[in-house]
């Protein structure tokens, strides 16, 4: 430790040691493993994306006590090591590093690591993945989300137009009162299931909680989330709009119910309906063509394309784009990529990302590679020369 | 929320150590970068501290969004999205569909399967929303309500639904083994048919005449119930109805 580093109070130059241990570095690695491990075990069960949301995502990975309420920490998640060791790679390279030209393929490899892990921090914050489905000849300007809902209050008064007003279900489920902007109402939440069965109501079934609509005619059984890929959620809510302090009744919403469920407040009809989370784009998509190739003699898939036309009036577009594996479209801060298809190859769903820190692995692996190719020809330049010194004095 | 959106995927990162292949270049007790200015190793940590804060007050997933969109002028359409097993056709998420900000655009495609039949001479029929398909109206006297319902998954099972409608007719529920001596399985193009013919006791009789059908993760019911003369004279062409179900 140097002698201006001593002066730092006692307290906090052992959080200094800490946190620039190289032993935390070799934890951090090794609590990641286990990591990865568990989360790839786990996904037998819970899908690809509830082991994410499980392991990686949290600070804490908790377990649930069998057979009771109890939610126990049993171990550092993906956010806390993955912060920890982001952390830890700076201050060490900032404490051991010499400011020297020999050190600086070793700096720009810290510099990637640390680049690397804040990009996986603002991909996982601000990244959101959609998808946006459309069939040959027909044209779509927006995109859904695979995984959540919303409830949709749609103001269809206007003869032109529609207001539309996404609540999204994480809120449902935190809230108990909903004040939509933008309009009169309020939403009062009086339960949220997020998974749930819904059944035709017997005689002997307890009385709905609804008062109105379709819902008064099922009964809802709340069941356990699932998050398998091949399994969604019946996500469902009972809630009860409220407008100028006259109720309008509770409502059965539900993203199996298909009908929107309407209301009439002061000459303005609204309808409710619980549905994929959708967000509008200022261009569109049509598809012109959808391509399936297989390898000769099996159903194997080769290759998906689906041609589109991309219309910009904004933006001032109007082309063709040819999206297939590996070969998205990007634009306007979204990617487009060939994910899926249906419908005898006349639909083409492709997967939507948009995330702001997507150049940064890129960025990140540039860094460590030029980093590296830094250090090693420092090194063999130096390893050169003390060959060339000690032939010279030999001979 | 914010709190439980975080990195690492599996597989997506592997860290290497400051000091692999870097030899002398983390070693213990070297002069730092910055080793002349601790006030700086703290503000390196605050601003850290900041960024992870940053990063945990930016999340708004959670958000209300609102949009304004062009009426799409045409009959409503289910999400444009590859629906989940279960979701059946009268149930599909979403319906009003609005084409898009230009006006200009088509309602997106209706992707779930939808149930048809062949209607026999003088029946009507009427595509509704929600649970309940389409109702089914014979031309026969007296009451007998017609309906196609649609529920995900399994809908409760067989037997709870058989012994439901039972219920609806005053008849006492029944256990596995009646209910295999009370079925009678059909077949028609969209799959196997579980049909049940229930009359109840008493003086005004009521009869009960259903289809159970699971096909696509989705369980459909096509039911006739009402009088006993009126469904028991519709019952021929019911029949022909249930023969004619086929899938999209």
């Amino acid at each position: 430790m140097t002698e201006n580093a001593r002066s730092i109070p006692a307290p906090l130059r052992a959080v200094w040691d800490v946190l620039t241990s190289l032993k935390l570095t070799i934890v951090c690695l090794a609590g990641l493993m286990v990591l990865v491990m568990a989360c790839t075990l786990a996904q037998v069960n819970l899908g690809t994306w509830g082991a994410v949301a499980a392991y990686m995502r949290p600070w804490i990975v908790w377990w649930h006590l069998p057979a009771s309420t109890i939610v126990l920490p049993v171990f550092p998640g993906g956010a806390l090591i993955g912060a920890v060791l982001m952390v830890n790679l700076a201050l060490t390279g900032l404490r051991y590093l010499e400011p020297k030209r020999r050190k600086y393929g070793l700096m720009l490899v810290h510099a990637g690591l640390v680049i690397f892990f804040v990009g996986e921090f603002i991909s996982a914050i601000y990244q959101v993945d959609t998808r946006l489905a459309v069939e040959i000849g027909q044209t779509v300007n927006f995109v859904e989300s695979p995984r959540e809902n919303e409830l949709t209050i749609t103001d269809v008064s206007d003869p032109a137009s529609d207001e539309v007003f996404g609540l999204p279900e994480q809120l449902l489920a935190r809230a108990d009162t909903i004040a939509v902007t933008g309009t009169p109402l309020t939403i009062k939440v009086r339960r949220y299931f997020q998974n749930a069965e819904l059944t035709n109501r017997a005689p002997s079934d307890p009385p709905s909680m609804a008062t109105i609509g379709v819902g008064t005619q099922v009964t809802v059984k709340e069941l356990p989330p699932v998050s398998n890929d091949d399994h969604q959620n019946t996500v469902t809510a009972y809630v009860e709009p409220v407008a100028g302090g006259v109720s309008y009744g509770t409502w059965l919403v539900s993203n199996v119910l298909g009908s929107p469920q309407s209301f009439t407040h002061e000459g303005r009809t609204y309808t409710l309906a619980m549905k994929p989370r959708r967000w509008y784009l200022p261009y569109s998509v049509t598809l012109k063509e959808f391509r399936h190739e297989v390898y000769p003699g099996t159903d194997i898939p080769k290759n998906f394309a689906s041609l589109v036309q991309l219309r910009d009036p904004g933006a001032k577009q109007d082309r063709e784009v040819l999206i297939y594996m590996n070969q998205p479209l990007r634009y306007a801060g979204r990617t487009f990529y060939q994910a899926s298809f249906g419908k005898q190859d006349t639909l083409s769903i492709l997967q939507v990302v948009e995330n702001p820190g997507w150049l940064m692995p890129y960025i990140a692996c540039g860094l460590v590679t030029l980093g590296l190719l830094v250090h090693f020809g420092i090194a063999l330049r130096r390893a050169l020369r003390k060959r060339a010194a000690l032939t010279e004095a030999t001979t | 929320m914010v709190h439980d959106h975080l990195p690492f995927r599996p597989g997506s990162k592997r860290p290497i150590s400051p000091c692999r292949g870097s030899p002398g270049g983390c070693s213990r007790g070297r002069a730092g970068l910055i080793s002349g200015v601790p006030a700086r190793q703290l503000k390196t940590l605050s601003s850290l501290a900041l960024a992870s804060s940053l990063f945990l007050a930016a999340c708004s997933r959670d958000e209300i969004t609102h949009f304004k969109v062009p009426k799409s002028g045409g009959p409503p359409a289910g999400a444009p999205m590859q629906p989940p097993p279960g979701m059946p056709p009268g149930m599909g998420a979403g319906q009003q569909a609005p084409p898009g900000m230009q006006g200009d655009v088509p309602p997106p495609p209706a992707p779930d399967r939808g149930m048809h039949w062949t209607l026999p001479k003088g029946w009507t029929e009427e595509r509704t929303g929600g649970m309940r398909y389409a109702t089914l109206k014979a031309p026969v006297q007296g009451k007998a309500d017609g309906s196609v319902v649609v529920l995900p998954g399994p809908a409760g099972g067989e037997l709870q639904n058989v012994n439901r409608w039972r219920g609806q007719i005053g008849l006492p529920p029944i256990d596995d083994a009646a209910l295999a001596a009370a079925r009678k399985v059909m077949a028609s193009k969209a799959g196997k048919i579980s049909f049940y013919d229930f009359t109840s006791e008493g003086h005004t009789k009521s009869r009960l005449l259903a289809g159970l059908l699971e096909a696509g993760g989705q369980t459909w019911f096509v039911k006739l119930t009402g009088d006993e003369a009126a469904v028991t004279a519709a019952r021929p062409d019911f029949m022909k109805i249930l023969e004619s179900l086929h899938l999209d």
